[in-house]
């Protein structure tokens, strides 16, 4: 039923991208032979339709007013923002125009990581080979590993990075005043503070994403899974992991006879001092807790001196999308110190940028050297020092089942 | 009366509503199960699901859950209703209090059983504040516990109400004449209610226990909130089927939604077969 309303709904506004997407630009081998100024000004008094998750009140306005707002006034470019519930909706819209072969799609850009960026770079639907041509792509550091791979699929040119999250732990200061630094760390500290450590039982997010750090951490490194699923690697690196984890049981909250099943659930009991860890993957939201009463003041955030599972998020644009010369320019526009930095303000939306500052302007630099942050909250450049890339989708679902079917039964 | 036709046209829109809401939601669950609609038609689904044992180790709790929440509902359902039939001062008062819960929804009543049993609730913080234990792991495990008591504390405390209204109102219809007949020859109280008021009320106490079973052995909310890890009750784990972002997923919790109906529809129909 879901699936048959998102099909009308692409249908509906296949129809429409239709009528509009007479600028010609769509011509794509022309648009990489042109210099950026006459890129810029192909775009001028054109469109771009972007197709983005629509659920966060803070994130729409950011979108439709102030980057829509300067795309207005500086290129004459309307911003149409095409709210989803979920990200796989625009890929099948992509999908369907691709395969009954309209060159003109009505989709110029979607906001996009993980499975679906590896959807849409499988069945080639995404448009690669241009990012070199924005000129705010210099201030990414497309050599770092986590923005050079999304969830493990090698982005290639095929999509420009928006914004970052990475995971981070917590402890109470007053409570515990040097948590564990590490995997090993925590291990050895979880099994010297009995029942004071466990993490939510996959298939909850979270505790998913804590599961993969041990893994990652047997794995010898971040660097061993990179790439595609590997049976033999993954039975080896498996079956060390489980051993350790249900050796740890007995240290474990209710000696690990059962896992809390979701991170709310965590949370509350690091907010009672059932536990004295807590880990997320929006360090912001420690912040929060603080501010809402739920942690005390003395919460604090922090990473790991081996490093925490950071993801990216991207913007992509499809290979027949109708207006690429104004998702360019939109793309370009993103990407800018003055639109990262307005992003990362707490107030308007809190998220950490994929630009390095010191390539930016000075005012950029001052600004994001001003951005006040919680107390509670590790920094992002604290946190960014050491970022683990995201495993790839078959090697995430393996984890999971095999956690489920080994060590959590 | 079939025959004339009216019974059928007057009741059309109701019978309407449930053949296309519930015949039709059961008929596409169905299909989903044997992945129709996905290409084909086939059992894998049926036969993963059947030779897991995590599918059997869920089954055995939820039916614990059931068994055990419906016993114990009925008993003091029963009970309750016996004492709250008397005429007594403040009567009123006493049956309103003990029918205020049944406007309160499951996941309200399952979290305030939380905030009242979990290891650091309110009763574990009265004994930490009376030095009876030193930290929330000395309270014991009565939510996300191994035998359910906090799954089962909540269907029991919200199902005793539901159960005793139902006994009252079946025996107010009865009246106080077939005990009195008893009496009236010869029954001491006591055999009067055993041999006259129980088995009248039997089967109003079968149906009113068939609702509460299926209830508490299909629903989700409430072993979502207080059930453990694993195990989880079936209901839960067909909705991590049906949440798995591998859509493969999705017709194994068609099947476990379908196995859930099944064994519900038999052991209740074993019930009311029983009584006759």
């Amino acid at each position: 039923m879901v699936r048959m309303m998102a099909g009308l709904g692409g249908a509906l506004i296949l129809a429409g991208g239709m009528a509009h997407a007479q600028d010609g630009t769509s011509d794509t081998e022309a648009l990489l032979g042109q210099s950026w100024d006459e890129i810029v000004e192909a775009a001028r008094g054109g469109e771009v339709n972007v197709f983005m998750w629509g659920g966060a009140d803070n994130i729409n306005a950011y979108v439709s007013d102030y980057i829509g707002g300067l795309l207005e006034e500086d290129y004459g470019i309307t911003l149409n923002r095409v709210p989803l519930t979920d990200t796989a909706e625009a890929v099948n819209i992509v999908l369907g125009e691709v395969e009954a072969g309209a060159k003109a799609g009505a989709v110029d850009m979607i906001w996009i990581n993980g499975e679906n960026f590896r959807t849409m770079k499988q069945g080639d639907l995404a448009w690669c080979g241009y990012v070199d041509k924005l000129p705010n792509a210099a201030l990414v550091n497309f050599d770092n590993p986590a923005i050079a791979n999304d969830f493990g699929t090698p982005v290639e040119g095929c999509e420009v990075p928006w914004s970052r999250v990475q995971f981070a732990f917590a402890h109470d200061t007053a409570r515990t005043d040097a948590p564990p630094r590490s995997i090993p760390e925590l291990l050895g500290w979880a099994e010297a503070n009995p029942g004071r450590f466990t993490y939510p039982a996959p298939p909850d997010f979270t505790g998913a994403a804590f599961v993969r750090h041990v893994f990652t951490h047997f794995a010898g490194g971040a660097d061993a899974l990179i790439g595609p699923f590997d049976q033999a690697r993954f039975d080896e690196v498996a079956a060390e992991t489980w051993q350790i984890l249900n050796d740890l049981e007995p240290s474990l909250w209710r000696e690990g006879a059962t896992y809390p099943t979701s991170i709310t659930q965590l949370q509350q009991m690091f907010a009672n001092q059932e536990v004295d860890l807590f880990f997320t993957y929006d360090p912001a939201e420690v912040g929060t807790a603080v501010v809402n009463g739920i942690f005390p003041e003395t919460a604090q955030s922090y990473g790991l001196t081996d490093g925490t599972l950071a993801n990216t998020n991207y913007m992509v644009i499809p290979v027949n999308a109708a207006n690429k010369a104004a998702a360019m320019v939109t793309q370009n526009l993103l990407l800018s110190g003055e639109a990262q930095l307005e992003k990362a303000q707490p107030d308007v939306w809190g998220a950490a940028t994929v630009i390095e500052p010191d390539r930016a302007s000075q005012e950029v630099q001052a600004g994001f050297a001003a951005l006040e942050r919680h107390p509670s909250v590790v920094s992002i450049e604290e946190l960014g020092q050491a970022a683990l890339p995201e495993l790839q989708a078959d090697w995430t679902s393996a984890i999971e089942d095999g956690w489920i079917a080994n060590v959590g039964n | 009366m079939i025959g004339r036709g009216h019974p059928w046209l007057s009741l059309a829109p109701a019978l309407g509503v449930t053949a296309v809401l519930f015949g039709g939601g059961l008929v596409l669950g169905l299909m989903g199960s044997f992945g129709m609609g996905r290409g084909g038609f086939t059992f894998d689904a049926w036969s993963a699901v059947l030779s897991e044992g995590r599918v059997w180790r869920s089954l055995g709790l939820s039916l614990w859950i059931a068994f055990a929440s419906t016993a114990l509902a009925c008993v003091i359902g029963l009970g309750a209703a016996l004492l709250l039939r008397r005429r007594f001062p403040g009567q009123g008062l006493a049956r309103l209090l003990f029918q205020i819960n049944l406007t309160i929804p499951h996941a309200v009543g399952a979290l305030g059983i939380l905030w009242l049993l979990s290891q650091s609730g309110f009763l574990a913080r009265l004994s930490a504040g009376t030095g009876l234990i030193d930290g929330p792991a000395g309270f014991p495990a009565l939510t996300q516990d191994r035998y359910a008591i906090g799954i089962i504390a909540h269907y029991v405390w919200k199902e005793v109400p539901f159960i005793g209204l139902i006994l009252l109102a079946n025996m107010q219809s009865l009246g106080d004449d077939p005990e009195a007949a008893a009496r009236s020859l010869g029954a001491s109280p006591f055999a009067a209610m055993r041999l006259v008021l129980l088995p009248l009320l039997r089967p109003a106490l079968i149906r009113a226990g068939a609702i509460v079973f299926a209830f508490s052995f299909g629903a989700w909310e409430v072993p979502v909130l207080l059930g453990q890890s694993a195990p989880t009750a079936l209901p839960v784990l067909a909705w991590q089927r049906f949440t798995d972002p591998d859509l493969a997923a999705r017709p194994e919790a068609m099947a476990l939604a379908m196995l859930i109906a099944l064994v519900s529809a038999l052991l209740i129909r074993a019930a009311f077969a029983g009584r006759s």
